[in-house]
């Protein structure tokens, strides 16, 4: 007789899922503390905010989100025997990858030309270690990407596109808490 | 219409990024912010919902949709919370 729990209808394996929970527990905590912080001086992080490149930011939420579809696709065709076309749908989400990280370089380039650094204001404190900690998991997700882009078999393509989405998840909270939320 | 699931999810996660950058450039009557904040992080929350559901697979899995679905509310309204702070004093 075969027991079933409630895990197992997890899609995945199961370590992914805790790898999800504690990356959103870590950002979630980052982004309370912040928010928190801002608390005492809402005029001095709304200033430092206006610095900020919110236009740049949604484009890379664009450029990300479609990078998950990419992913979420490529399994999609691995599942279908179509293994030509799902890697391709990987190279492809590890390029929009990088390009995130090239509009992210501009932007950290642009304010170091501004003389802004961590230590401007505690707002860019909070800026540099979310934005830095969330490309370096973005630097770590392209690496993956085409790691089962070339050993393609559907549980490791399953495995990398979760972690990308968790990237993408990640994103979907930060970006609107240190860019929009004035 | 769009019949594929994960297209649509696609192009329901552009409109709401899109949506919610527009509502921050949008110039709002003072005292208006916490509308806006609101609105940033309920399409925060929903997009988040669209990622777990379609991209992760969640849909499979109801029981851990709402799950994720209600810890996520929870943690939004608990950012809202922080962010209407200090308004109140």
């Amino acid at each position: 007789m075969s027991e079933t729990s409630v895990l197992d209808e997890l899609p995945g394996d199961l370590m992914i899922w805790v790898l999800i929970v504690s990356e959103l527990l870590v950002f979630g905590a980052g982004l309370a503390a912040f928010l928190s912080v801002r608390a005492s001086d809402p005029v001095g992080f709304g200033a430092a905010q206006d610095a900020l490149y919110r236009t740049g930011a949604g484009i890379n939420t664009v450029v990300l989100v479609s990078s998950g579809a990419l992913a979420a696709w490529a399994l999609r065709l691995r599942d279908g025997a179509q293994r030509g076309a799902a890697r391709l749908a990987l190279v492809v989400a590890a390029l929009l990858g990088v390009v995130f990280l090239a509009i992210k370089g501009f932007e950290y380039a642009g304010k170091a030309a501004d003389g802004i650094g961590w230590d401007t204001h505690p707002f860019f404190t909070f800026y540099y270690l979310l934005t830095g900690f969330h490309a370096a998991h973005v630097v770590a997700g392209v690496i993956v990407l085409l790691l089962v882009a070339w050993k393609d078999a559907p549980r490791n393509i399953e495995a990398g596109a979760a972690f990308w989405h968790m990237v993408d998840l990640v994103w979907v909270i930060l970006f609107p808490v240190l860019y929009l939320l004035r | 219409m769009i019949r594929d699931p994960l297209l649509r999810a696609w192009g329901t996660l552009i409109v709401l990024s899109l949506g919610s950058t527009l509502i921050s450039l949008w110039h709002w009557p003072p005292g208006f912010s916490a509308v806006a904040g609101m609105l940033i992080l309920t399409f925060a929350w929903l997009k988040a919902r669209v990622i777990l559901s379609y991209y992760l697979g969640l849909n499979a899995a109801p029981f851990w949709r709402r799950g994720f679905g209600i810890s996520l509310g929870i943690f939004c309204l608990l950012l809202l919370g922080l962010y209407l702070l200090p308004g109140l004093f």
